[in-house]
C-alpha cells in the first residue's frame, strides 16, 4: 500500500534545513546583523540573493542563521519533553493508584490548556529568549509524551512477557528499562519527529507574537513579524522566512509519518 | 451509568481545580507590578503601597487564591484593571467572535475534510488521494500567521473581496458579518483539515473493509448503494470524538489569527492581558477557556458513552 | 507550493505598484450634489485607551479621547497659548500665588449634575489624592475655595510661575466625582461629546453633547481600534476610515493624491537614548561624548522614521520658543568617538545593556540601529526588549539599565519639561547630578521676568547639550492623512485631539 512513502521526501527536506544550518557555521553570504541602511528593502540582486530587510541586512544570511535557533528550539524542547515525559509517564504507570491519579490529574490539567496558551503563560513567567523558549515549549510537550509513555506501559504491563519477567522477580524500574522501553522506542521516535515540526511552528508563533526570540537575533517567526510592518509596501520580505518555516515543519512531519508507516504499523502487524 | 457520569464529572472538576491552581501560581511568578502599571511613571512609593493593599497584593498567595476562588464561586470573576470592566462582561463581549470563528472554521474544515477524505479513501492511490495527502501535510505544516499575511494581501488588500481586518457583529448585517470572518475562518480550517482528512480517510477505509460491506456484496447490492447506505454512515461516527476535542483545542488557539486580523476575540484579550499583566483578566480567561475545553470533552465523552453500549458495561470494571 | 507563492507574491508587487494611485470610492452612492454633508467621522487608533478616567492614567491614548469628553479649566490653541476652557475667564494675583477662575454659566455634566465651583474643587481634590499618578504636580495647590457657585480660587504654597499651564493639561479635566468609581468605562464630563459605546479592541463611539455651548460640527465620532498599520492604510484606501495616522514610509503613497490631505507637524515631544550615569563607564563624560559622536543621527532618523523628524542635540523640542539648535554639537565622527573611548580607557571595547520597550516599534528599531553604529566604534550593546510594565518598574523607577531608548511627550511649560534633570527628582532616571542645573531650575520657578526665564532655559539646554546625559535624537513629526473634504483637524503641542472643530465640507 505504501508506494508513496513520505519518509524520503521528508528526509530530503530535513536534510535541506540541516545543511543550511551546518553551512551557516562555516559560511554566510554576509554578516547577518550588519546593517546597510542606505541599501534597505532591496529586491533580490546578485549580491543579496533574497534582498535586504528594513535595516538593509541580508535576508538570506538571516534566514540561514535563524535555522540554528529553529533547530535548537525544535530538537531541544522535544528532548526536554521526551525525557520528562518518560519519567513522569513511567512513574505514573508504575506507581500506586493514589500517586497515579495525582500525576494523571496534573497532566490532564496541563493538557486542558489548549494550543499556545500554556506556552504563552510560561514565557510570561520565565521571560523571553532562546533558552526560555526551549524550556517553555519543552514543558508544553511534556503532557503528550507522558500520556504516550503511560498508555504504552499500561498496554505492555498486561502482556505475557512482562508478566513472565515479573514472575522471575524483576523490579518495576528494571522491567520498564529492559523490557518495555525497547518496545516503545519506535513509537517514541515517531512521536519525537512529528513533535519537532510542531515545536518549530510553536517557536515561530511565539516569536511572531513577540514572546520568543528577541531582536536583533534572527528567527523565522520574528522575521515574519518584522516583515508584517511593511507587508503592503514590501511583500517580498515575507516570502523567504515563511517558505523556509514551511519546509522545516513539513520535513519533520513527513519524516514522522514515514517512520510511523515503517516502524509502528509494520511492527504491530 | 450514573456512576460513570458522576465519575467523569468529578474528574472534570478536579482538572478545573488543578488548572486554576496552576494558573494562579504561574501568574504569581510573573515579573512586573500591577500597581506600578496602574499608576505609571509618576507614582510615589506611598500611593503604590496603598494601591497594593487595596488590591490584596500584599496577602500571601494562598489567601489571594482563596479570596479569588471564593469570589468566583459567587459569580464574581473580578475586575480588569486595564479596562475597568468586569472580567465576565469582557469575556462574554468577546465570546461571539471566538465562538463564531471556531464554529465556522470547524464547519468548513469538517465539510472539506470529510469530502476529500472519503473520496480519497474510495479512490485509494489515485491522483485525488495523492492530492489530499499533500494537502493534509501542507495544512499541518503551514504557519497560520504566514498564510494569514498572504491571504490578507491577496484577497483583502488587492482584490478587495474581504475587509482587511476587523469584525462586524451580525446585528450590523449578516453578510458583512460573514465577510469579516471569512478569511480567518478559512485559514483556521486549513490548519484543522490536516488532522481531519487523515481521520476521515482512515475511518472510511476501515468501514470499507468491514464485514457488512462484504455481506452487502454477497447479497448482490450495488457497490454505490452499499457505500451510501452503510459505509458512509459508519465512517462518520468514529471522527466525532476527535472533532469534539479539536473544536475545544481550536477554541483556545485562535490568538494568532485574531491578532493578525484584529478580531476582538478572546485570544487577543488574552494576549493583551499577558502583555499588560492584567492578572485578574488573565486568570478569568484561562479559566474560561479551560472550562470550555473540559466541557467540550465531557460532552464528547458522554456522546461516545451513549453511542457505545460496550463502554457503558465496562464502566463498572477497571478504569484507567 | 513554494514556487506558486513566490509567483503569486511577485505578481502582487506588480499589481501593487500599478494601483497605488487608485482613487477612493465615494462612500455615498447618491452623488455629491444630492448628498447631505456627512455627519459621522471614523478615525483609526492603534491601541485602546487605558480607561476613560483622565485622572487615573498616564496613557496618551486616553487623553486623545477624553479631551473630547471632559474639559479642563483652560485649553490650549494649536501654538500652545492658553485660552478659555470650562473657565470663561481667569486672573492671577500680583504676587502670582492666587488664581481665580470664573466658570462658564450653567455648566452641566453629561449626566445632568451641575458643574459648579464645588464640583471643580472636588475634581481637583481627586486629582491630588492617592491613586492619582499626577498628584505630585498639583501638591503646590494649598487651598481651594468657592466664594460663589461660579468662582474658584486656588492659592499656591510657593511661587510657581508655570502654574497656569498645569490647568490646561487633559489630566486636569473636571470630572464628576459623584460617579468616580465608574469613570473608567462610564465617563461623565462637560466636554463636547459623550460616550455612546466602548467595545474594547473593537471600537469606541462618541456622540455630540447637545448641551455643549460651542459649535460641535459632527454628530458621531467613531474610533476604530486597529493595531496593525497595514490594515489601517488598506481600510483607509477602501474609504472605510476618514483619518489615519501614518508613518513616514507611507507618506509618498498619499502626498500627491488629490483624494487625500496630508497633515504633518512636529509633535512637540522628544525621543532620546537615555544613559544611566551611575554606570561607571557612562559617568565618564568622554564615553557619553563618544556615544554621541558614534551615532549618525541623520541615518538613524532616515531609517527608523523615514526622515520625518527634526534632529535635536538637547532636551528641548523644536517648536517651543526657547529652542536653540544644538543638533550639530557632536556631529557624526566615529574616529573621534574611538579616540575618546581610548582616552577614557575603553580601547579594548565596552559592553553595555540596552533596554527597549516592546510596545514602541520605532524605539525598538532605533535601538537596533544605534547598537549597530556603536558596535563600529567598539561599544557592544546587549539588547533586551521588555514589556512596558517591566520598563516602567525596572528602568524608569528602578533605574536598572545602562542605555534605553524612549520618548517624552510634550509639555506646555519649559520647567515641567526640564524638571527631571534636578538631581533629587524622582523622574531623574538618568541619575544626572549637576548643581548648576539644580540652581537654575529652582531660580526659574521664582523668576517673574520673561526674558530672564528664557535665558535660564537656554542655559540649561546648553549644559545638557554639552554634558549629554542622553543621546538626544529628534522631535518627531506626526503625520495624519485625511480624506478630502475634512477640515478643522489640527495638531496641538500636547497629545490631544479636538474633534468638535472637525467637519466635512462635501
Amino acid at each position: 500500500m505504501k508506494k508513496h512513502s513520505s519518509l524520503l521526501p521528508g528526509l530530503l527536506l530535513v536534510a535541506l534545513i540541516l545543511a543550511m544550518c551546518l553551512i551557516s557555521f562555516f559560511w554566510l553570504p554576509m554578516d547577518p546583523n550588519k546593517m546597510d541602511t542606505a541599501n534597505r528593502f532591496a529586491l533580490p540582486t546578485f549580491s543579496h540573493w533574497l534582498g535586504t530587510d528594513q535595516f538593509g541586512r541580508d535576508v538570506l544570511s538571516r534566514v540561514m542563521i535563524a535555522s540554528r535557533s529553529a533547530l535548537l528550539v525544535g530538537l531541544g524542547s522535544v528532548s526536554v519533553g521526551t525525557a520528562a515525559g518518560l519519567l513522569l509517564g513511567s512513574l505514573a504507570a508504575m506507581a500506586g493508584p493514589r500517586l497515579q491519579a495525582l500525576i494523571m490529574r496534573i497532566i490532564d490539567g496541563f493538557m486542558a490548556f489548549p494550543g499556545i496558551l500554556l506556552a504563552m503563560m510560561l514565557v510570561a513567567v520565565l521571560g523571553k529568549g532562546l533558552i526560555n523558549s526551549v524550556i517553555a515549549i519543552g514543558i508544553f510537550m511534556i503532557p503528550s509524551f507522558s500520556r504516550l509513555v503511560y498508555s504504552m506501559i499500561l498496554e505492555n504491563k498486561t502482556r505475557l512477557y512482562v508478566k513472565a519477567a515479573r514472575s522471575y522477580g524483576c523490579r518495576s524500574g528494571q522491567i520498564v528499562i529492559s523490557h518495555i522501553f525497547p518496545d516503545m522506542l519506535p513509537r517514541l521516535i515517531t512521536q519525537f519527529s512529528s513533535a519537532v515540526g510542531g515545536a518549530i511552528l510553536t517557536e515561530s508563533s511565539l516569536s511572531f507574537l513577540g514572546l520568543g526570540i528577541q531582536p536583533p537575533s534572527a528567527s523565522w517567526g520574528l522575521m515574519l513579524s518584522e516583515a508584517r510592518q511593511f507587508v503592503l509596501s514590501y511583500p517580498f520580505l515575507a516570502v523567504a522566512p515563511g517558505a523556509v518555516l514551511l519546509v522545516a515543519a513539513l520535513g519533520f512531519n513527513l519524516v514522522g509519518d514515514g517512520l510511523n508507516d515503517r516502524l509502528v504499523k509494520r511492527g504491530s502487524r | 451509568m450514573f456512576r460513570l457520569i458522576s465519575k467523569r464529572l468529578f474528574s472534570a472538576l478536579a482538572v478545573m481545580f488543578v488548572v486554576s491552581l496552576i494558573t494562579f501560581m504561574v501568574l504569581k511568578w510573573i515579573p512586573g507590578d500591577p500597581a506600578q502599571l496602574i499608576l505609571g511613571t509618576e507614582a510615589t512609593p506611598e500611593s503604590l503601597e496603598a494601591l497594593r493593599t487595596s488590591m490584596g497584593l500584599n496577602l500571601p498567595w494562598t489567601a489571594q487564591y482563596a479570596r479569588w476562588l471564593g469570589n468566583l464561586l459567587q459569580g464574581d470573576w473580578g475586575t480588569s484593571y486595564l479596562f475597568g470592566e468586569n472580567v465576565r462582561t469582557l469575556i462574554l463581549q468577546r465570546l461571539p467572535v471566538t465562538f463564531s470563528l471556531t464554529l465556522f472554521s470547524m464547519i468548513l474544515a469538517v465539510c472539506f475534510s470529510a469530502g476529500l477524505g472519503i473520496v480519497s479513501a474510495l479512490f485509494q492511490g489515485s491522483w485525488i488521494d495523492r492530492l489530499s495527502r499533500s494537502l493534509m501535510q501542507l495544512g499541518a505544516a503551514i504557519p497560520a500567521f504566514w498564510l494569514g499575511m498572504i491571504f490578507m494581501i491577496l484577497f483583502a488588500a488587492q482584490l478587495h473581496w474581504f475587509p482587511v481586518t476587523g469584525y462586524t457583529p451580525p446585528a450590523e448585517g449578516i453578510s458583512a458579518y460573514l465577510h469579516s470572518l471569512a478569511l480567518p475562518s478559512i485559514i483556521l480550517a486549513i490548519g484543522e483539515s490536516g488532522v481531519l482528512i487523515r481521520l476521515f480517510r482512515s475511518s472510511m477505509l476501515s468501514a470499507l473493509n468491514q464485514d457488512f460491506m462484504q455481506s452487502a456484496q454477497i447479497k448482490g447490492l450495488p457497490r454505490t448503494t452499499a457505500i451510501l447506505k452503510y459505509a458512509l454512515r459508519s465512517a462518520m461516527i468514529a471522527p466525532i470524538t476527535v472533532i469534539g476535542s479539536q473544536t475545544a483545542k481550536l477554541f483556545g488557539g485562535t490568538v494568532i489569527i485574531e491578532t493578525i486580523f484584529a478580531l476582538p476575540g478572546i485570544g487577543r484579550l488574552l494576549l493583551t492581558s499577558v502583555e499588560q499583566r492584567d492578572i485578574q483578566l488573565l486568570q478569568g480567561i484561562v479559566l474560561f477557556i479551560t472550562l470550555m475545553v473540559v466541557l467540550f470533552n465531557f460532552i464528547t465523552d458522554m456522546l461516545v458513552i451513549a453511542a457505545n453500549p460496550l463502554i457503558r458495561m465496562e464502566s463498572g470494571g477497571n478504569e484507567v | 507550493m513554494k514556487k506558486l507563492i513566490c509567483f503569486g507574491l511577485s505578481l502582487l508587487i506588480l499589481v501593487m505598484s500599478a494601483c497605488s494611485a487608485q482613487p477612493t470610492p465615494s462612500s455615498d452612492p447618491a452623488g455629491p450634489s444630492a448628498a447631505p454633508v456627512k455627519n459621522e467621522l471614523i478615525m483609526a487608533m492603534s491601541v485602546d485607551p487605558d480607561g476613560l478616567d483622565p485622572q487615573r492614567t498616564t496613557a496618551a491614548s486616553t487623553f486623545q479621547i477624553t479631551n473630547n469628553l471632559y474639559e479642563p479649566l483652560l485649553k490650549v490653541t494649536t501654538d500652545g497659548t492658553l485660552k478659555a476652557g470650562l473657565a470663561e475667564s481667569w486672573t492671577v494675583s500680583e504676587d502670582g500665588m492666587t488664581l481665580t477662575f470664573t466658570l462658564r454659566g450653567n455648566a452641566q455634566f453629561s449626566n445632568g449634575n451641575p458643574c459648579d465651583s464645588a464640583a471643580v474643587i472636588a475634581s481637583f481634590e481627586r486629582l491630588k489624592a492617592e491613586g492619582s499618578p499626577r498628584a505630585a504636580d498639583y501638591a503646590n495647590l494649598m487651598t481651594m475655595e468657592a466664594p460663589d457657585a461660579k468662582t474658584v480660587v486656588f492659592t499656591t504654597e510657593t511661587l510657581d510661575v508655570a502654574i497656569l499651564s498645569t490647568f490646561a493639561y487633559p489630566w486636569a479635566a473636571i470630572v464628576d466625582v459623584t460617579v468616580a468609581d465608574t469613570l473608567k468605562n462610564q465617563p461623565v464630563g462637560t466636554g463636547a461629546y459623550t460616550l455612546k459605546e466602548w467595545v474594547p479592541q473593537q471600537s469606541l463611539t462618541l456622540v455630540k453633547n447637545e448641551n455643549y455651548p460651542e459649535t460641535v460640527n459632527l454628530e458621531t465620532i467613531q474610533f476604530k481600534m486597529m493595531p496593525d498599520a497595514a490594515s489601517q492604510i488598506s481600510a483607509f484606501q477602501n474609504g472605510e476610515l476618514d483619518i489615519i495616522s501614518v508613518s513616514g514610509d507611507q507618506v509618498a503613497a498619499f502626498e500627491n493624491n488629490p483624494a487625500y490631505t496630508v497633515v504633518q507637524a512636529p509633535a512637540n515631544s522628544l525621543q532620546l537614548m537615555a544613559m544611566n550615569l551611575s554606570h561607571e563607564a557612562l559617568s565618564d563624560l568622554r564615553v557619553r561624548q563618544a556615544i554621541n559622536y558614534a551615532v549618525d543621527k541623520d541615518a538613524l532618523i532616515d531609517t527608523v522614521w523615514w526622515g520625518y523628524g527634526e534632529k535635536i542635540g538637547s532636551h528641548y523640542p523644536t517648536v517651543l520658543k526657547e529652542y536653540v539648535d544644538h543638533s550639530e554639537d557632536y556631529s557624526y565622527d566615529p574616529e573621534m568617538a574611538k579616540s575618546l573611548l581610548k582616552e577614557a580607557g575603553y580601547e579594548n571595547g565596552l559592553t553595555l545593556n540596552l533596554v527597549l520597550p516592546k510596545n514602541y516599534t520605532a524605539y525598538v528599531n532605533a535601538g537596533q540601529v544605534i547598537a549597530d553604529q556603536l558596535e563600529a566604534v567598539g561599544i557592544h550593546c546587549e539588547i533586551s526588549i521588555v514589556e512596558w510594565a517591566s520598563w516602567l518598574s525596572d528602568v524608569y523607577n528602578g533605574r536598572q539599565y545602562d542605555l534605553t531608548v524612549v520618548g517624552h511627550t510634550g509639555r506646555l511649560d519649559p520647567y515641567v519639561l526640564l524638571a527631571r534633570y534636578q538631581s533629587a527628582s524622582s523622574e531623574n532616571y538618568f541619575n544626572y547630578n549637576n548643581p548648576e542645573v539644580d540652581q537654575l531650575l529652582s531660580d526659574y520657578k521664582a523668576e517673574g521676568r520673561e526674558a530672564q526665564r528664557t535665558e535660564i532655559v537656554k542655559r540649561v539646554e546648553e549644559i545638557l547639550a554639552e554634558e549629554v546625559p542622553a543621546l538626544y535624537i529628534q522631535d518627531p513629526i506626526s503625520i495624519y492623512v485625511l480624506q478630502k473634504g475634512i477640515e478643522g483637524f489640527a495638531t496641538y503641542p500636547i497629545d490631544i485631539y479636538e474633534m468638535k472643530d472637525v467637519r466635512f465640507t462635501q
